[in-house]
């Protein structure tokens, strides 16, 4: 699939931002972690940040976006939809939040901490929302997993996680903590993310015999039928040269995971400095957009079958 | 189900009826005009080509009318500019009318050769070939010469009928049918329509071709043959047949010359002619009488094998001929296999195959009241051999097409399957008798008119067009030695001839509907050059060239004078039985044009043209003694011009002489062109049913044939499996025929070499006079089926489909070369090199490489842009292909790349060597043709429609509240448009 | 009804006319105008609804040329459907036919990553989705004759390699194809049962030869006896 860059910033910077506001209230909730209202708050307003961001970019690719906001309507069955909604109601619940956050001296208990958890619950439900979007497609086996609602999940959390430590560290507040759950979820994201790249080298599906029907012999293009691409091939037939698929991968490694993770051990071991964390945080965003491009470049949609694949 | 909406506002639309001409095929179409613009083109369901349905190029026929191509108005090159430069001013058709008017009145008072006419893939060869004899030149031709010329004239001269348009396969009762060398061919829809009707009706199909695409690409068996042998493929069949005793007795001697005796003195004057008495009648033994008799006479017995001496002449009857030539080991399948490619075995079984369903699932159609045949004898019903075939340019772009094409007749004779049920059927006016009655016009004389059209048939050398010393007299050199039945001329030539004042210099060339600077010339890039050549006094050795066309053609840009057609839909126009059939074999048709669009340029449609200029410059047969028009128009001539009393264009609704409609023959019926256009644009007679089949030999056929003008008697058609035509030409050559012969050794030789009464397989010329070793690719052209020539690349849908053509090779080939899949090459024949982009297949003969034909353009013209794929990466096969045989410092050097007997241009005897090539692009580029005038700047984006759009609004109660369509509850909770 | 298509790949000789004839009818139909970009200049394209392209099966010389036209399969389990965020794509009750109010489509995309067969293709300048309508636009038009009351496309194919037909109807044309010759859908197994079949191509008779070929061959001229035929 052609990477989008509008998608790929959507999904990791919304991601965070709703990882980054699910740790904010559980560690507030559940106090491992030392919140104060000006933690609180600019964790909060980061999040929001990014996740708006994240949506408005989302809208960039839209090519009539004068009727996107019929996009709430069929929540029934597009996930595209229940992501929709599932962003739209987090809004209030997450404002709701920070306000009594704000009001309450960061005490969150009471209904404070049940919104809280309530704008939670629909957070991760986005977040799921947003990996069923890719999940639910048929079209792609490499995407058509439960691995893709689980790694965004996982990513959502673990990018969310480390940019809290970041805040703590430079607030000044003991982050270890934090920074310890950051490298477990880091950890946890790099196995699935390894299980999955171990998942979808074994090719299955559909094969350019069984697209055509044609499932005795070879059988190879001949003419796609239009000399210059289309709609199908822009959109499509996007295909990354293998070294470079090879090469992101281990950018996605060892600045998506291990460093930050290295980083995030130092601070607890040795120095917890904002400016460490800081490091750790583009570190690993530029190796979760990597993720985010691989995801998409390595996704290959069935209608290449038709444009000459052999297979998925 | 709630109401839809009402997509189509009919008050607004009008639906007219015409006739197609995105191509050559002449289908029927039913267009829908809303505003001026078209809405839509329909098939005509009742029109006898294409019975409904449309081709790609029909259905786009809409942005062909949108062309940003299309000339606006009269063109004259700027004084004082260089022809080529492409400065033109623009000036008023009247003004371009009296320009042409004076000129052509010169020539036509001093010496009518100095206008040379020649005229493309139009439909209205009579009207122009009309033209040219009344102005008095012989230089006309059509563009038979560059196309399929083998195909009509080894039809014309061995059934009376032909491959091309001139007859089809009995779709409905063949059960083999065997295709050689066709793309998509001028019977574009039929043979589509045909062939899923043979494959519905459970037959076979077999497809001799070195590609696999299209039409090959559904045949149940491809035959990958190597281009250029498909005579040695026939004839070993051929020899199958005859090993195995596997022929028509009853066929052969009752419809052909197979019986006839042929003197046999070689040697000698007069060997190798038919045995005649002194009627003149060929003789045949009688095996009941044993004595020669007139061979022609029913109820005899002749023996098909005959040798002995008779009139004091030891004679062999034409099957003992065939039998001798063609038992020869040379024709074995194991030989046979070694020149054409195609597995000893398959030959054999194909064969075997054809005589199975020729002879052993032959069919019968009755005809309840009888048909009578040529000697008045009465049948109830018609025996069919239900094999049939279809050749076209495969077989005919070589110089050994003509004999080819005959070799393949030959097995259409031989299983018994010409004009009966399940073969061949002739369509309408064919059959003719063999060959066609015409001579070619030999003498020319100011303002005077030929006393025969320009192009004919001749059987002998004293019907060649030569002068006292044996020199050609026609600009192209047609009827000379050097293509003695050149029956459609070599437009191919002309230019090369004229530029070189050989055999002589003219004035004008006028050229309609032909793109004789780009793809319709062979060599195209030194063609572009010898169009601006000057004299050293800075004349142009071409000093005026005229051209009439509808869009900015690359030929456009060559012209000092352009005459600006109409579109197909926008002008009056006649596809006449008079011309190229568009009949069914069982019916006789023509068809009209007439206007759908009011064109807003300043056009004039060149059947006007020619018209009008023959009314100003007197043609006889255009004014009365008084010097006054005899018609008004166009429209007019075509209504009430005569060619004999009862017979003028159009066939349809004439009149008998107490005013009633009739058809066929009859006088003018000044409501012709509105009964046409009331009745879909086309006439169809149907004929009755005894008049079906054995035409070439059914006198109830024959008899309506001559009194539609159609024959010129009623004499059986009798098949020339022996052609004394082809002898006498071959003795010419031998220095043994009593009347003209040539005196160059390399005319003797081509005559003897190549003329020969029986069809022979020769390798083509071109691959005798280059190493072979160094160029081991034959390279050959394909039609697409979705573009026309060079005139669709301005189609804004259709060059979507292709852009660009790739050099197609055979893909276990290109690898063992080395040469990667999309890769660039370089392709060099003797004669030059072009840089292509290679793509390697499963479906190419091994030692072939072949491309889509004419996609390739110059940058500016057809409207294209800047950075345009056509221009940019598709090619021309032209650059390789000279339109002279190979340089060898010989008296060959000057002599036409063409068949040596019917002048047909050479395209596919190319052979060439191929090697990769370092930089990418097409190669050579050629310079940017400038705008014209009134050209506008082709959009960047099109939205092309009639109405706005009436969407189909999904209900927001049904957005809401329909579940999955997984959910099963389809048809339960609704949904609803409104 | 289940309306839907049969694609007949035993006779169809890829010649673009469905294709070009989709796009006649359909840039003034009712998804219309099916824009077209750079439509003079370098790499034209455009929105069709319909697309043919060719396969080869098989090595040379054994390989077989397989054209093969692709529109809408208007699937039974049209997740394109399903994904749509914003109810523009729906699939009718009546007769099964998948739309896309083009009113309604906000462009993104979404229902094109759930279509297998790649038959929906956005248009740039109205920033819609758009694909096959099966010719709703016709075949229920009544002042159409009731031949033409049919897909632009079948009508127009000249090798009549297309036919248009209820697929619920067990005596409709399409459904009698499908039983005889075979009809098959493509990737079934991704399950989204797709109404259009194909036909794949027939198998060819033996053509006996035996009773025709001679025990003892004919070597020269001389072995042939004359038979007696009356001219
Ligand atoms: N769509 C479309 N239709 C057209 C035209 C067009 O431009 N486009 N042009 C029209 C014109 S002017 C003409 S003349 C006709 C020509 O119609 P076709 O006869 O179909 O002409 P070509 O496309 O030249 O096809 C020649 C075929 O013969 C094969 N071939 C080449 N050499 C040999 C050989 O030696 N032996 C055999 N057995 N096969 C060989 C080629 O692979 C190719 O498939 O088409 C007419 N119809
Ligand atoms: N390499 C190679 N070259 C070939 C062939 C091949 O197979 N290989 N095939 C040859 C054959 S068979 C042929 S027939 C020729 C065909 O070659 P051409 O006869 O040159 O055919 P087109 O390119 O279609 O050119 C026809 C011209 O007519 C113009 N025209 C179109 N419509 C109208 C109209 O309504 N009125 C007027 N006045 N003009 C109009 C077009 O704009 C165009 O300029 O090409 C030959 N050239
Ligand atoms: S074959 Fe196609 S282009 Fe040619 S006349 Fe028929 S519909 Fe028109
Ligand atoms: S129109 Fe018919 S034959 Fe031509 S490509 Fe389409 S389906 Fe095939
Ligand atoms: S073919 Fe594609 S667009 Fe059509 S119904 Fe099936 S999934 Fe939807
Ligand atoms: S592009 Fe339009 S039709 Fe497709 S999913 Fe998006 S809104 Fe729905
Ligand atoms: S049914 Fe209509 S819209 Fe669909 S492919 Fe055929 S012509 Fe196009
Ligand atoms: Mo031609």
């Amino acid at each position: 699939m052609h990477p989008a860059f509008s998608v790929i910033g959507f999904t990791v910077a919304s991601g965070a931002g709703y990882g980054l506001f699910i740790l904010l209230v559980l560690a507030e909730v559940y106090g491992f972690a030392d919140i104060d209202v000006p933690v609180a708050l600019s964790a909060g307003l980061l999040a929001l940040v990014l996740i708006s961001g994240g949506l408005l970019s989302s809208t960039l690719h839209l090519a009539n976006p004068k009727q996107a906001w019929r996009a709430f309507f069929r929540f029934k069955t597009s996930w595209l939809s229940r992501e929709g909604v599932f962003a739209l109601v987090f809004y209030p619940l997450a404002l709701l939040y920070l306000i009594g956050v704000y009001v309450n001296d960061a005490q969150a208990n009471g209904l404070v901490a049940f919104v809280g958890l309530s704008a939670v619950v629909i957070a991760l439900a986005t977040v799921f929302s947003t990996g069923m979007i890719y999940g639910c497609l048929k079209t792609i086996r490499q995407w058509n997993t439960a691995l893709t609602p689980t790694n965004y999940i996982v990513l959502a959390l673990a990018t969310g996680s480390v940019l809290l430590v970041l805040i703590l560290a430079f607030a000044g507040k003991d982050s270890k903590t934090m920074a310890g759950i950051a490298i477990a979820l880091l950890a946890l994201g790099a196995m699935t993310k390894a299980i999955y790249y171990f998942w979808i080298r074994t090719v299955i599906g559909p094969t350019i015999n069984t697209a055509t029907g044609f499932t005795q012999g070879k059988v190879r293009l001949l003419d796609t039928g239009h000399t210059a691409g289309t709609f199908l091939t822009r959109e499509f037939s996007y295909q990354a040269q293998h070294s470079l698929l090879t090469q992101l991968r281990i950018v996605v490694f060892a600045l998506g995971f291990v460093l930050p993770i290295a980083l995030l051990a130092f601070m607890i071991l040795a120095w917890s400095s904002g400016w460490v964390a800081l490091v750790g945080v583009f570190a690993m965003f530029a190796g979760i957009t990597a993720e985010r491009w691989l995801f998409f470049a390595e996704a290959r949609h069935v209608v290449n079958l038709y444009h000459g694949a052999q297979h998925t | 189900m709630k109401a839809l909406p009402e997509f189509e506002k009919r008050s607004q639309q009008e639906v007219k009826a015409t006739t197609c001409y995105m191509c050559a095929c002449r289908c029927g179409i039913k267009v829908t005009v809303e505003n001026n613009n078209i809405r839509y083109i329909q098939g005509n369901r009742d029109h006898p080509i294409n019975k409904g349905v449309l081709c790609a190029k029909g259905n786009a026929g809409i942005m062909k009318q949108n062309s940003p191509a299309k000339l606006h108005a009269p063109l004259l090159r700027k004084a004082g500019t260089e022809r080529g430069a492409g400065e033109f001013e623009v000036i008023s058709m009247d003004r371009a009318l009296d320009i042409l008017e004076a000129r052509l009145r010169h020539i036509r008072s001093t010496d009518p050769l100095k206008l040379a006419y020649f005229t493309g893939r139009d439909q209205m060869q009579a009207l122009t070939g009309f033209w040219a004899s009344q102005f008095g030149t012989l230089n006309w031709a059509a563009h038979g010469g560059f196309c399929s010329v083998n195909m009509a004239a080894a039809g014309l001269y061995t059934t009376g009928y032909a491959f091309w348009e001139f007859g089809d396969p009995d779709w409905d009762n063949t059960k083999y049918f065997m295709l050689w060398g066709v793309a998509d061919d001028h019977a574009s829809n039929p043979i589509k329509i045909g062939l899923e009707k043979l494959k519905r009706n459970g037959g076979k199909f077999v497809a001799i071709n070195p590609a696999r695409t299209g039409y090959q690409a559904i045949a149940d068996e491809w035959v990958g043959i190597r281009p250029g042998t498909d005579a040695m493929l026939a004839l070993s069949m051929l020899h199958v047949l005859l090993k195995n005793d596997q022929f028509d007795w009853e066929f052969l001697i009752r419809y052909t010359n197979a019986a006839y005796l042929v003197v046999h003195t070689p040697g000698q004057i007069g060997h190798g002619l038919l045995l005649r008495d002194e009627a003149g009648n060929p003789l045949v033994w009688d095996q009941v009488k044993g004595m020669a008799l007139d061979g022609t006479q029913p109820n005899i017995s002749p023996a098909l094998f005959f040798e002995g001496e008779v009139q004091g002449q030891p004679v062999k009857s034409v099957m003992v001929l065939i039998a001798e030539a063609y038992l020869d080991e040379q024709y074995s399948p194991a030989k046979a296999s070694e020149i054409c490619g195609v597995p000893a075995e398959q030959i054999e079984r194909l064969a075997l195959e054809m005589a199975h369903i020729a002879f052993k699932e032959s069919i019968e159609v009755d005809v309840p009241e009888g048909w009578i045949d040529w000697a008045g004898r009465k049948h109830y019903k018609f025996i069919g051999r239900p094999v049939s075939m279809h050749a076209m340019r495969g077989i005919s772009a070589h110089s050994n097409g003509f004999q080819t094409c005959r070799a393949i007749h030959f097995l259409q004779i031989m299983l018994g399957t010409v004009d009966v049920p399940g073969g061949h059927l002739a369509k309408p006016p064919y059959p003719k008798h063999i060959p066609p009655a015409v001579k070619p016009a030999k003498d020319c004389a100011p303002n005077t008119p030929l006393r025969t059209p320009p192009l004919g048939f001749p059987t002998s050398p004293e019907d060649l067009v030569l002068d006292e010393n044996g020199k050609p007299k026609r600009i192209d050199k047609a009827y000379s030695w050097d293509a003695p039945l050149s029956n459609h001329g070599l437009m191919h030539m002309v230019i090369s001839n004229a530029v070189k004042g050989d055999p002589y210099y003219i004035d004008t060339l006028m050229i309609f509907m032909a793109n004789m600077a780009w793809n319709s010339s062979m060599n195209t890039a030194e063609t572009q050059q010898m169009l601006v050549e000057k004299h050293d006094n800075g004349e142009y050795k071409i000093p005026f060239i005229v051209v009439s066309d509808a869009y900015h053609s690359e030929m456009v840009n060559f012209a000092d004078l352009i005459i600006p057609d109409t579109t197909y839909l926008e002008r009056w126009d006649t596809i006449s039985m008079l011309d190229r059939p568009i009949s069914e074999p069982h019916a006789a048709c023509d068809a009209i044009r007439q206007p759908i669009i009011k064109p807003e340029r300043e056009v004039m449609p060149w059947q006007e043209v020619q018209v009008e200029l023959g009314l100003r410059l007197g043609f006889p047969a255009l004014t009365n003694p008084d010097g006054s028009r005899k018609y008004k128009d166009y429209q007019d001539f075509i209504i009430n011009w005569e060619r004999e009393p009862g017979i003028g264009f159009l066939a349809g609704w004439r009149l008998d002489e107490e005013g009633n409609e009739v058809p066929l023959r009859g006088k003018p019926n000044p409501k012709q062109w509105e009964r046409y256009a009331e009745e879909g644009a086309f006439f169809a007679y149907h004929l009755p049913e005894n008049t079906r089949y054995y035409r070439h030999a059914n006198k109830d056929y024959l008899e309506l044939a001559k009194s539609a003008g159609w024959v010129g008697s009623t004499k059986q058609i009798v098949i020339e499996l022996y052609s004394e035509t082809q002898q006498r030409f071959k003795l010419a050559g031998q220095g043994l025929y009593a009347g003209p012969m040539p005196t160059e050794a390399h005319h003797k030789e081509r005559l003897s070499q190549y003329f020969n009464p029986l069809p022979f397989y020769y390798k083509p010329l071109e691959q005798c006079r280059i190493d072979e070793d160094e160029y081991p690719f034959y390279a050959v052209n394909q039609r697409p089926m979705f573009m026309y020539h060079s005139w669709d690349s301005q189609n804004a849908w259709l060059r979507q489909i292709c852009a660009q053509n790739y050099l197609y090779m055979n893909r276990q080939r290109g690898e063992s070369l080395g040469l990667a899949d999309l890769s660039w090459v370089w392709v060099e024949s003797h004669h030059g090199k072009i840089r292509v982009q290679l793509k390697l297949i499963e479906g190419c003969q091994a030692d072939t490489v072949w491309t889509w034909n004419a996609i390739a353009k110059q940058a500016g013209a057809w409207g294209l842009k800047a950075g345009a794929n056509e221009n940019t990466k598709g090619f021309l096969m032209n650059h390789l292909i000279s339109e002279l045989l190979p340089q060898q410092n010989d008296a060959l050097d000057g002599v036409t790349n063409s068949d040596p007997i019917t002048g047909q241009a050479a395209w596919y005897d190319l052979k060439v060597k191929i090697y990769p090539a370092a930089e990418t692009g097409t190669w050579p580029l050629f310079s940017t043709i400038k705008p014209l005038p009134h050209a506008q700047e082709s959009p960047d984006l099109l939205r092309y429609q009639t109405h706005a759009a009436v969407n189909v609004v999904r209900s927001m109660e049904d957005v809401l509240e329909r579940g999955s369509v997984h959910d099963g509850n389809r048809g339960t909770s609704g949904s609803k448009t409104v | 009804m289940k309306l839907g298509l049969v694609v007949d790949l035993d006779v169809c000789v890829g010649c673009h006319a469905c294709a070009v004839s989709c796009k006649q009818w359909n840039t003034s139909g009712m998804s219309g105008a099916l824009t077209d970009y750079n439509p003079y200049g370098e790499d034209p394209s455009g929105v069709w609804f319909n697309r043919v392209r060719s396969y080869e099966v098989g090595d040379y010389p054994q390989n077989k040329t397989i054209n093969f036209p692709m529109s809408c399969m208007h699937c039974e389990q049209a997740d394109c459907v399903d994904v749509c965020p914003t109810g523009a794509s729906y699939k009718r009750v009546e007769d099964g036919i998948v739309l896309i109010d083009q009113d309604k489509c906000m462009g993104c995309n979404y229902c094109s990553w759930a279509c297998p067969y790649g038959a929906r293709e956005l248009d740039r300048s109205t920033g819609t989705m758009k694909k096959c309508t099966l010719c709703l636009d016709r075949i229920y038009d009544e002042r159409l004759e009731e031949v033409d009351r049919q897909p632009s496309c079948v009508i127009t194919c000249p090798a009549h390699a297309r036919h248009f037909g209820d697929f619920d109807d067990p005596d409709s044309n399409v459904s009698q194809l499908v039983r005889e010759r075979g009809g098959y859908q493509l990737m079934p197994e991704l399950g989204y049962s797709p109404t259009n079949r194909y036909l794949p191509p027939r198998v060819t008779r033996l053509i006996p030869t035996e009773d025709v070929s001679k025990k003892s061959l004919i070597s020269s001229v001389k072995e042939w006896v004359n038979k007696m035929v009356e001219r």
